[in-house]
């Protein structure tokens, strides 16, 4: 009888990576479902020239270049449906399919595939020809969440993927099902939120002060503007936003792989899209934003790698030393640990 | 819950004279020769050493290389096992003193689950020990051994005092899992000294320290959460004690005794018996017929157990000692050692048949590392050979436990990398010599 041998582990978790990609054109099918209904068919010719550009490049590019063929892991459709989503439903028809060519060939395969490339494809190729066509690129109008019914449906909507709020929803649950991380989409999220919260604080006390009002409570009191949701606030929460960063931002090997490096890419993407959105808008400003936040993951990751076990951070060894020059007739805890 | 005997006597027993970390033992036995269970037919050579025992009543057949578990061949004394329960006479040593202890554990061949001869670890040469651990934190070595919940908690505490005993160690502590209801209901309430014991949890700061100060008892239990791996020890140490092992040392440097529950019943048997160790409880997975925890004698080979279990497909993979971490066997001849606590048997389609993709960056091994390293980036590392790089990055930390592997989406065989970096490194710096400097002198101990 023959028995397999092996190195260890011998069994593993069944998620590969053709899993989190199809998982995550699975989690887009709702958003695209309801960018045909409300553009039409324009919307639906997009999606399917992305896509099918995307797939079909990636398969010449893998047989020219005597590579195996991996269209089955999903990369390049899912590449060419998140391209299609970005782009206005006004585009002509070969608009996307330039896009999609160039985010496989250039953005992808160019830079060494899977996994090596620094900037995320869909990025490339959207800010590639978001330059080089931008009367076709300028989205129609920029969305604005007025009201309740605009989470359901943006009629404002200038970009397929702006369509729903609620349609993009699934990312969540891909977080929760841990095939994208919590850490980016988070801290993103948070410093997108109270960007603006902390915009309005500043600017009431600095009008304040010009006012020349002295009475402290009337400064103390400022502090509830945190409490009740800003006006620009409205500008932010819109699908474009969220679907940077649940999809967009997350891409794997775009984001720093150290915990501590995933929190700081999140807060400075979030950052750069709230400077850009405060002044511009908040369509571009996403993905520009995150485009620009790309390109400092290396230089975050390098800088943020873990210490051994057990060592103690800046902070802890100064409580510890603080700590240690208290007398111990002033400290609560009477039992030591050695 | 008791384990269940494996009934039936083997045809042929292979009991190979290494089961330790250390020197070999030396045959005193030779081919034609009468044995009888008990009856020693390894002698160790020297102190890294631990005797061997026969586990069965029968005829030597050959002493000769076998296939052994961990995938080599060792010297082994191969028996022809005879249907007879005839046993050498087991003498009790209840009272006897801590030296006597010492020889009374190496002629009883007890061993630690990782390897090391258990009088090495209480009795380090040129060590002073002052804190011995029970670390329990893996149910299957707790699990079949005992009648009664109770019993074993008492047991364990007797054995406990033995092993401080041995170590000439003021202090003890039992480490059982949180999530170990069993354990920690068999313990909570158990009478040392006569004080009643309460079950510690380690949490954030709080190690043992503050728990022998809070409950004013030199034996205390503790829990805290599941650690496995091949290389725990160090960290399970920092972990416990919070005291801070160098890469390269173990415990005993810093005065902890690290041992299992195996080699304390072991020890308590022979003490309170006068048997030597050769029969062990193993788990057996992946069988429907089998029960959990079976009694074998040492050098029954795998063949048997897994006759004795209902295994309904054909046995694609046979793995000894968990199925994350664990040696895949070529054979079914091999037996069960001192060091085996598991078999899993995997049947023709639950073998793993992936190929490796490019690392997509997901930091899915960076998020479940235990010691905080980061996985992806070392298993590159480690694959172009730049392996001062990977030592940069703490790759000795790695307690080997392959969750990193397992969690891998592009199935990087990452557990497989950083052991064979670890490999190069240790070769690469076995015989540089130690650092001194003017003023002091940087070991295992000193330096801080």
């Amino acid at each position: 009888m023959t028995y397999t041998i092996s190195a260890p582990p011998h069994k593993k978790e069944k998620i590969t990576f053709s899993s989190i990609n199809r998982s995550k054109l699975l989690a887009l099918l709702p958003v695209s479902i309801i960018s045909v209904y409300f553009f039409g068919v324009p919307a639906l010719g997009i999606i399917l020239a992305a896509v099918l550009t995307a797939v079909v490049t990636e398969y010449g590019i893998q047989l020219i270049f005597k590579q195996e063929v991996t269209l089955k892991d999903g990369h390049a459709a899912m590449i060419g449906l998140m391209l299609a989503l970005l782009t206005p439903p006004t585009a002509p028809m070969w608009l996307p399919v330039v896009g999609a060519f160039f985010a496989i060939a250039i953005g992808k395969h160019a830079f060494g595939g899977i996994g090596s490339y620094i900037f995320n494809p869909v990025l490339v190729a959207w800010v590639f020809i978001r330059s080089a066509w931008s009367v076709h690129m300028t989205p129609a109008s920029i969305p604005h969440t007025g009201q309740f019914s605009d989470l359901l449906l943006e009629n404002g909507a200038g970009l397929l993927a702006g369509v729903s709020l609620i349609a993009l929803l699934p990312g969540v649950y891909l977080i929760y099902k841990r095939y994208i991380e919590w850490r980016v989409p988070i801290t993103f999220f948070l410093t997108v939120f109270f960007f603006n919260q902390v915009i309005a604080f500043v600017t009431e006390i600095i009008h304040l002060v010009q006012e020349g009002v002295l009475n402290p409570l009337i400064y103390l009191s400022t502090m509830f503007i945190f409490l009740e949701l800003n006006e620009e606030l409205s500008y932010a929460m819109i699908g474009v936003v969220l679907f940077g960063i649940l999809f967009l931002a997350t891409d794997s090997p775009t984001s720093p792989v150290t915990k501590k490096g995933r929190m700081i890419y999140g807060v400075s993407c979030g950052l750069l899209v709230s400077v850009y959105g405060y002044f511009g808008n908040y369509v571009d400003g996403t993905l520009y934003g995150i485009f620009l936040a790309n390109g400092i993951t290396s230089f975050i990751e390098a800088r943020t790698m873990p210490a051994t076990f057990g060592q103690e951070s800046i902070l802890e060894r100064t409580y510890d030393r603080m700590m240690k020059r208290i007398p111990s007739a002033l400290k609560f805890e009477v039992i030591s640990d050695d | 819950m008791e384990s269940k005997r494996l009934k039936k006597i083997p045809e042929k027993v292979t009991i190979p004279l290494k089961q330790h970390d250390g020197t070999i033992c030396e045959a005193i036995v030779k081919k034609g020769d009468p044995v009888l269970i008990g009856q020693k037919i390894g002698r160790s050579t020297s102190y890294y050493s631990s005797d061997i025992h026969s586990s069965v009543c029968g005829e030597v057949l050959s002493v000769e290389e076998a296939p052994h578990p961990n995938g080599n061949k060792v010297m082994s004394v191969i028996i022809q096992p005879m249907d007879s329960m005839e046993t050498v006479e087991f003498v009790p040593k209840k009272d006897a003193s801590s030296e006597e202890l010492v020889t009374l554990m190496q002629e009883a061949g007890i061993v630690e689950h990782y390897g090391a001869p258990t009088h090495t670890v209480l009795r380090p040469e040129g060590k002073q020990i002052d804190l011995v651990l029970i670390n329990s934190t893996a149910s299957e070595w707790i699990g079949g051994k005992y009648k009664t919940p109770k019993e074993y908690a008492s047991k364990m505490i007797a054995a406990l005092k033995l092993l401080m005993k041995v170590a000439g160690a003021s202090k003890g502590a039992i480490i059982v899992r949180k999530d170990d209801k069993e354990s920690i209901e068999a313990f909570e309430g158990v009478e040392v000294n006569g004080k009643a014991l309460e079950v510690a949890p380690l949490v954030g700061k709080r190690r043992l320290g503050h728990y022998f100060a809070d409950q004013g008892s030199n034996i205390i239990v503790a829990s805290q959460e599941r650690i496995y791996g091949k290389k725990i020890l160090n960290f399970f140490t920092y972990n416990v004690t919070g005291r801070k092992v160098k890469i390269g040392c173990d415990p005993t440097d810093v005065g902890v005794a690290v041992c299992g529950v195996k080699s304390a019943k072991a020890l308590y048997d022979a003490v309170h018996e006068g048997r030597p160790f050769y029969e062990t409880v193993i788990t057996v997975h992946g069988t429907k017929g089998c029960p959990e925890y079976m009694l074998v004698r040492i050098g029954t080979p795998f063949k048997d157990i897994i006759e004795a279990c209902t295994f309904e497909e054909d046995v694609g993979k046979i793995v000894a000692n968990g199925v994350i971490t664990g040696v895949a066997q070529y054979t079914d001849e091999v037996p069960v050692t001192k060091s085996t606590t598991s078999i899993i048997l995997l049947s023709k389609e639950e073998v793993l048949r992936d190929q490796s993709l490019a690392c997509i960056h997901c930091a899915r091994c960076v998020d479940v590392c235990p010691v905080s390293l980061v996985p992806s980036r070392l298993s590159v590392l480690a694959d172009q050979g730049r392996f001062d790089e990977c030592r940069q990055m703490n790759i000795q930390n790695c307690i080997e436990c392959g969750r990193c592997a397992v969690v891998c989406p592009s199935k990087i065989h990452i557990l497989q990398l950083i052991r064979y970096a670890k490999d190069a490194i240790a070769k690469a710096y076995a015989d540089a010599a130690p650092k001194e400097s003017s003023n002091l002198k940087l070991g295992c101990s000193g330096g801080e």
